[in-house]
């Protein structure tokens, strides 16, 4: 493949600039539904309140504008200076996460993950994962051909465990896999062997048990906790494992086409604890029964499809490592997050993108996939793009 | 492997996530979805129940004999109180209740799930007001008001009534009881109690996640139990109980040991010790009255009973009704079993001088005191008459009104010696079953006894199991009939089984199920429940035997050999009236103890057409014709309209 670095920019600067309109109507969409879904959750408590709407509604409102804001910046960022802010970026998220460690972080049931900005509370692990994807694809992209050495598999891994570990400590399990996911899959796309990337997974598991031992990691009591009521969802139903339980009892409940907007009754009576955050998906199961649901994973389906199309056609190898890894990452959340919801796997505290209420995890999705569609939105037209695939 | 498959392959790999998902979720939506919809539904609807008020006994007049008072209670429902808030309530009750919180705490523990938990009955007027006004500091707490038991005839027929309880494991298995419930224990009250119970009320509430109630989804109000109405006549019941109690003080008044010692504080062991007697309609045997003395209100049930006060009424014996679970030896009343074989079969006696049976039941017999007994290993035993007098020449029906126990035995020596041959060796027992002896009468009380007719098969089973519990050694033999034909040996029977008897002789041959309820009533004054008198078996007697059993029986009470003359001497309906002494000695294994007989009557009235059939049994009360013939002139003197005077004792008489 023919990689022609900067050459079309200035025509895209003079009215080629060709958005990609699936892509953001898809996440138009998902934010927008998402928004009525936090409205509908948190409905009950409005009008026994006797206000006439939903505060959590009113700043996802405002998250979801800026997020507008974030992704059209992001959009026109040029490759080049890209590459450039990807070591600040990394080094600035890096200061933000020790930061949440020191006593200005702010703990909420047990874990230290925010930073109170006035009524604002930033989550720098969110931030991490679009500057985690930027450096790695900038350091994986500096390579001109598809052979990669273990000296790159090395700097990568040394740049994502810090990463890691920062946000291991907080503790937020759920964040640590992510990066544990996504440097793995950047070095594949980055032309890693299976013989290299059979070695990292041992050496990663190795290390993982070394780590234990040494007493550097522990799961807490509450993960294995988690991890094993997932085992055996029976036991303990009331306390544990109420959180799945209920999710699963109220996505059930929606049917096929379920009970309608504002209908469900487990929605409405407060069922779902953290509903309009992680288990925001309920809300779409029970209102709007496996139709909506199917149609919600379908639009993800097109994002994902639309990432990988611009990691497909990317004029840089760059470009391409980072689309693909915004793919694996918006993939991998709507996986494990509709997976906990709906029973097959165990609590980790994922948000769904663009639809759990959250100001850092949904701009950093929309910086994530603004990033990517800059490389889409900058890319030459070269005839003949889609013989790649 | 070039770039375009690598980023084919990831696709690959997210269709498979993403279509795992969408399985996954048709799974739950489309194929479990009717089942996890209907187990969200229930975890937002609770189901609250309240009592069903109990329903009410009353007597075949209507005279209310149990029934219900409302009374303010402070119920709680603990699910529908958040566990912090428990404490914060548990204090403020403590403190409006004048309950300690330790207390308060308790009660809470006991309610159950999904039913209301008493905190407080009786509750003053004001706290409850209080508790209203202020329910939204009292979460999950509310003023019922409930129906408490009460008995406005206090000890009044308080056998047949029964009383209530808390159910024990095995009344929790009924369908429909609660822990929480109180069900019947004894009498009507646990024979009926699936009438009385009614049907509780179930008020269905839609609770979001917190348990607050939103909304009533469906409200069944309680249905009250049904009114049982007994064939129990009040008044005849009041004049029994009195008769019993009369009749034992009359026996301790002039008791040996030594004069007074039955009336002091702690009575000797030989001393009467309680009375019990029933009052049977011969007609369907339905139970006009029925009564065992020491007895007990129903009332102090209703609010629980400390372990003391039960172990002192279950030591005197008061919770139980004696009428039917009572095993007494029937004695002298037993002879009309082998008066009516007699003249059925025409089985009469040897007399003495010769060994020609007697051939009617008007030859004579001489009825001397004492019966020398040859046995076959030459061997000889004196049998005596209950007075050593002896009767004189006697016929059936004079052996019968004077209690010869001579020719009675002899009647069970000529069935003995004639078995196999002209009679059946347990012809006598198998007429005393026939007449109800051995077996359950089927009276709709519970724990009814079935006393014991014994046999040579019995004999021979309980000397297996137990040797020497009958008798030391030796086999069946005719001793044992000539014990059983006057109602002694091993011989038991109820008061009731008695009674029964007694009424399918003089009725005309029917023996009935006794009853001591006739229906069950509704709000409306329909009948829901018919209980009506059940013919158990047609004895096929002869009328000539119901005539002249009749006229023995009023011969007992009239004729100047009459055993129960005295008692009756001076009642103004005695020729209206027939019966039957008997005196049971009782067999004690301590001859030191001097033996205390248990004294009988059973009485007929009015004896041309019996209405009444009355049996009284006065344990350790001595002589029948003493003490419990005038106890029953007394009740059959109500029962044929008079106002009856004190009881007088008669003289001693078998």
């Amino acid at each position: 493949m023919d990689i022609v670095v900067g050459a079309p920019v200035s025509r895209a600067r003079h009215g080629t600039m060709r958005p990609d309109f699936v892509l953001v109507g898809s996440v138009t969409a998902l934010a927008a539904l998402g928004l009525l879904m936090i409205f509908s959750a948190s409905i009950d408590s409005v009008t026994q309140l006797g206000i006439g709407s939903s505060p959590d509604a009113q700043r996802q409102l405002v998250f979801i504008l800026i997020g507008a804001g974030v992704f059209t910046a992001t959009s026109l960022l040029e490759e080049r200076p890209m590459r450039l802010v990807a070591p600040i970026t990394y080094l600035a998220v890096m200061v933000l996460l020790l930061l949440v460690l020191t006593p200005i972080g702010t703990e909420v049931r047990g874990a230290q993950r925010w930073l109170q900005l006035g009524s604002f509370q930033l989550q720098p692990s969110e931030l991490a994962k679009p500057a985690l994807i930027l450096s790695l694809a900038a350091l994986l992209g500096s390579d001109p051909d598809e052979q990669l050495p273990w000296r790159r598999i090395v700097q990568t891994i040394a740049v994502m465990l810090p990463l890691a570990a920062l946000v291991a400590i907080q503790p937020d399990l759920g964040t640590t896999i992510v990066f544990l996911f996504i440097a793995p899959l950047l070095l594949f796309m980055a032309g890693a062997s299976l013989r290299q990337l059979g070695g990292i997974l041992l050496v990663g598991a190795a290390g993982l048990l070394v780590a234990m031992q040494a007493g550097l990691f522990a799961f807490k009591d509450y993960q294995i906790a988690r991890l094993t009521a997932f085992l055996d969802p029976a036991a303990d139903q009331l306390t544990l494992n109420y959180n799945q339980l209920q999710s699963k009892l109220t996505i059930g409940s929606g049917g096929l086409l379920g009970k309608g907007l504002f209908e469900g009754d487990q929605t409405n009576l407060s069922f779902v604890p953290h509903q309009t955050t992680d288990f925001i998906f309920t809300a779409v199961g029970e209102q709007l029964g496996f139709l909506g649901a199917a149609i919600v994973i379908g639009l993800f389906a097109v994002i994902v499809w639309r990432l990988l199309m611009i990691a497909a056609t990317a004029n840089s190898r760059f470009g391409r490592l980072y689309a693909a890894g915004a793919a694996g990452l918006v993939a991998f959340h709507v996986f494990v997050n509709i997976g906990m919801t709906v029973g097959m796997l165990p609590v980790t505290g994922l948000p769904l993108p663009f639809m759990s209420q959250g100001g850092s995890s949904f701009i950093a999705m929309m910086a994530v996939i603004g990033l990517a569609h800059s490389f889409r939105i900058h890319r030459s037209p070269v005839p003949g793009e889609r013989r790649l695939l | 492997m070039r770039p375009g498959y690598r980023i084919l392959a990831l696709g690959v790999l997210f269709v498979a996530l993403f279509s795992v998902l969408t399985l996954r979720l048709w799974y739950l939506q489309v194929t479990e979805a009717a089942t996890l919809d209907q187990q969200a539904e229930n975890q937002r609807v609770r189901l609250v129940t309240s009592p069903a008020p109990r329903g009410e006994i009353v007597d075949r007049n209507g005279v209310k004999l149990a029934g219900s008072r409302v009374s303010l209670s402070v119920v709680v429902d603990r699910e529908l109180i958040n566990e912090d808030a428990e404490d914060g309530v548990i204090q403020r009750l403590a403190g409006l209740l004048d309950m300690s919180a330790i207390e308060v705490r308790a009660r809470f523990n006991e309610a159950r799930a999904g039913s209301l938990g008493s905190i407080s009955n009786d509750v003053d007027p004001g706290d409850a007001l209080y508790l209203v006004d202020h329910s939204e500091d009292f979460p999950g707490v509310r003023v019922e008001a409930v129906a408490v038991r009460t008995y406005p005839e206090g000890e009044l027929g308080a056998h047949v009534i029964g009383y209530i309880g808390r159910p024990s494991d095995q009344d929790l298995e009924t369908p429909g009881v609660e822990g929480a419930d109180l069900v019947g224990k004894f009498g009507v009250e646990r024979s009926y109690d699936v009438w009385l119970r009614g049907t509780p009320g179930t008020t269905k509430y839609r609770v979001n996640a917190q348990s607050e109630i939103l909304s009533v989804v469906g409200e069944e109000p309680p249905r009250a139990g049904g009114t049982v109405q007994t064939t129990t006549d009040s008044e005849l019941q009041r004049v029994l109980e009195q008769a019993l109690a009369e009749g034992l003080a009359l026996a301790r008044s002039s008791q040996e040991p030594w004069p007074g010692a039955c009336i002091s504080e702690s009575p000797p062991e030989q001393c009467a010790i309680r009375a019990s007697g029933v009052v049977i309609d011969p007609r369907d045997g339905s139970i006009i009255a029925m009564a065992s003395v020491p007895s007990f209100d129903p009332s102090i049930f209703v609010g629980g009973l400390t372990q003391d006060e039960w172990s002192v009424l279950q030591s005197q014996g008061a919770l139980n009704n004696f009428a039917i679970q009572g095993n007494y030896a029937p004695a002298s009343t037993f002879k009309v079993v082998a008066y009516s074989l007699a003249l059925e079969e025409s089985i009469y006696p040897q007399a003495e001088e010769d060994t020609v049976p007697l051939q009617n039941h008007t030859d004579d017999y001489f009825c001397s005191g004492r019966l020398e007994f040859q046995f076959q290993d030459d061997s000889q035993q004196v049998f005596h008459d209950w007075t050593s007098a002896g009767h004189g020449n006697v016929d059936l029906h004079e052996a019968l009104a004077a209690s010869c126990d001579l020719y009675f035995w002899e009647l069970a020596l000529r069935v003995w010696r004639g078995r196999g041959d002209e009679f059946d060796e347990d012809a006598l027992q198998r007429w005393a079953e026939q007449l109800g002896f051995g077996s359950a009468t089927g009276i709709d009380l519970p724990f009814e006894q079935v006393g014991l007719v014994p046999d040579r098969d019995w004999f021979e089973a309980t000397q297996r199991e137990t040797p020497g519990r009958v008798r030391a050694e030796g086999t069946w033999s005719g001793g044992d009939v000539m014990n059983l034909i006057i109602g002694q040996g091993a011989l038991t029977s109820t008061p009731l089984q008695l009674a029964n008897a007694y009424a399918a002789l003089v009725n005309g041959g029917t023996l009935w199920q006794p009853r001591v309820v006739s229906r069950v009533i509704n709000a409306d004054g329909e009948t829901i429940f018919e209980n009506p008198a059940k013919p158990l078996r047609k004895l096929g007697l002869n009328a000539a035997t119901i005539t002249l059993l009749r006229r023995d029986l009023s011969l007992a009470v009239n004729s100047g050999s009459g055993t129960a003359r005295s008692a009756f001497a001076d009642s103004r309906v005695r020729s209206l009236i027939g019966g039957k002494t008997g005196t049971a000695e009782v067999i004690k294994g301590d001859s030191n103890t001097e033996d205390v007989d248990t004294a009988w009557f059973v009485g007929v009235a009015p004896i041309d057409d019996p209405e009444f059939v009355v049996a009284i049994v006065v344990e350790r009360g001595g002589s029948g014709g003493r003490i419990a013939a005038p106890t029953a002139r007394k009740v059959l003197e109500k029962a044929l309209g008079l106002e009856p005077g004190p009881l007088v004792a008669g003289e001693d008489a078998d």
